[in-house]
């Protein structure tokens, strides 16, 4: 999931963060969030895009992947110690406890738990593959979270096996029978690891570049002051051709409308066939003057809909304001 | 190739159940490849079998990139108990790996009559595609309909189906695909 990277260090951090790179030496087995545990094979200088980094290379345990990261972003990337004995086991009395509700909003729940197995550590990855699990009872998880799910349980079984030094399918067989103990088993639980808090999520929409920083004024040649005096000089030539263009403005105002928001946007709304919208290329008079006020306004995913009335208004547009 | 290797006798009819079972859910080919010995390393105190120390010593075929060996026996198997005990052992497979066993010391008996012969014999074909399907690096499913669901849950019924569901189905698909031969 693109966008879903909250830094570590933003959160309540994982048992075994490590936050600097100095810590690391060759042998050290590390978990590398979302990939899986990994060992520590040395440090390497490598000379990438012109810039001189150096490197500590890891291998992932299950299939022996390089995985190469930056000294300076070691802090940043969540890197933690394999989970102690202890803890993992603390895992499992949370595994094995009664579950409260699970979140039944998708969008905030596939957040929380693509949140949860970056941050959160072995627990965070417990409580995902115990929400999915829970959440599995009620009705049947759809393609995304199953994904989700069968890959939170492919990182549990993973660590849990290298923190016990067991094989893979006895880890999964205990984190079965916690989940999914045979009838008439009873645990005798104690109180489990205190979970990872999640990051506050701000909202991660892009901040919107102003009106005159993209209308497309630079590849005309022209600056913004120009362009307000080009539009006051074509509505006085307008206004001089008399009623007839009247009866006609209320569709090249949606025009410009529209076309503004082509102009204003041209590389997020490419006109159909790949080929730029005519107005696009050559604004009408009005529409020039209207482009930087309406630009904000044209952002607006309902302008979509007024295209076609902004094509209609651009056929008619020879016989008015555009010459 | 799925190679199948009788640890304790078995029924022939059984086994070529077994195989074209095998070849149905996983699309590889499935053939007997023999008797050998149960390991007496393997053996513990209590009398048991230890799983994960028989699919490591037990004797094994030839086998070639990719092939999976799959042991039948009939003897009680254990496991290391975990931090809340010892889970029940209808088997074991080494994830991702080549050798599994299934034992049919808690499968339904046999016995003369023809549908407990049909019950036994969908229930080893189930336990044996759950753990071919271990070998082929698949996790537990939470659907109890599919034969990736856990042996011992109390959600499967008394006759369980012997099918993949359609995501383990695809995801050993594309584990076989992807596989060296």
């Amino acid at each position: 999931m693109k966008g879903h990277n909250p830094r570590p260090e933003e959160a309540g951090s994982a048992e075994g963060l490590i936050t600097e790179a100095a810590v690391l030496k060759a042998g050290d087995r590390v978990v590398y969030p979302n990939q899986g545990v990994c060992r520590v094979t040395g440090t390497e200088v490598k000379e990438i895009a012109g810039q001189r980094l150096e490197l500590v290379r890891m291998e992932r345990e299950e299939d022996g992947a390089a995985v190469m990261v930056p000294r300076n972003k070691v802090a940043s990337i969540g890197l933690r110690r394999v989970a102690s004995q202890e803890y993992v086991e603390g895992v499992f009395h949370y595994l094995a406890a009664q579950y409260s509700d699970p979140e039944l909003d998708w969008k905030i729940r596939h957040r929380d738990n693509a949140d949860r197995l970056i941050t959160g550590g072995v627990l965070g990855i417990a409580e995902v593959v115990k929400g999915l699990h829970s959440l599995s009872r009620i009705r049947p998880l759809p393609t995304k979270e199953r994904e989700q799910y069968d890959n939170a349980r492919h990182l549990l079984v993973a660590e849990i096996s290298a923190a016990l030094d067991i094989p893979a399918a006895l880890a999964e067989d205990y984190v079965d029978y916690a989940l999914m103990p045979p009838a008439g088993t009873k645990f005798q639980l104690k109180p489990p690891p205190k979970p990872v808090e999640l990051p506050v999520r701000l909202s991660r929409r892009k901040p919107i570049a102003r009106a005159e920083e993209d209308i497309g004024l630079e590849d005309l040649g022209l600056e913004l002051g120009e362009v307000a005096e080009l539009g006051e000089a074509a509505l006085g030539e307008e206004k001089a051709e008399g009623e007839a263009v009247e009866g006609e403005a209320g569709e090249t105002a949606e025009a410009v409308e529209g076309e503004a928001g082509e102009a204003a946007a041209p590389a997020e709304a490419p006109a159909r066939g790949g080929k730029p919208a005519r107005a696009a290329r050559k604004p009408a008079p009005a529409a020039r003057k209207a482009a930087p006020r309406k630009a904000e306004k044209a952002r607006s995913p309902k302008k979509a809909a007024k295209k076609a009335p902004a094509r209609k208004a651009e056929k008619k547009a020879p016989r008015g304001g555009r010459r | 190739m799925i190679r199948i290797v009788l640890l304790d006798s078995l029924d022939p009819s059984d086994v070529a159940f077994l195989c074209k079972t095998l070849y149905q859910a996983f699309g590889l080919g499935t053939e007997p490849a023999g008797e050998r010995k149960l390991p007496a390393s393997a053996e513990a105190d209590d009398g048991r079998v230890d799983a994960v120390k028989l699919v490591r010593e037990a004797g094994a075929p030839k086998v070639i990139a990719d092939d999976k060996i799959l042991f039948l026996c009939s003897a009680d198997l254990s496991l290391e108990p975990g931090p809340l005990g010892e889970p029940p052992c209808w088997g074991f497979a080494q994830q991702g790996g080549e050798r599994a066993v299934v034992s049919t010391k808690r499968m339904p008996a046999r016995g003369v009559s023809e549908s407990s012969i049909e019950n036994f014999r969908r229930r080893l074909a189930r336990e044996s595609i759950h753990f071919v399907g271990h070998l082929w690096e698949l996790h537990h499913c939470y659907d109890a309909r599919c034969a990736m669901h856990p042996s011992w849950s109390p959600n499967l019924p008394a006759n369980p189906e012997m099918d993949l569901c359609n995501f383990c189905r695809d995801k050993s698909e594309r584990k076989i695909r992807l596989a060296k031969t």
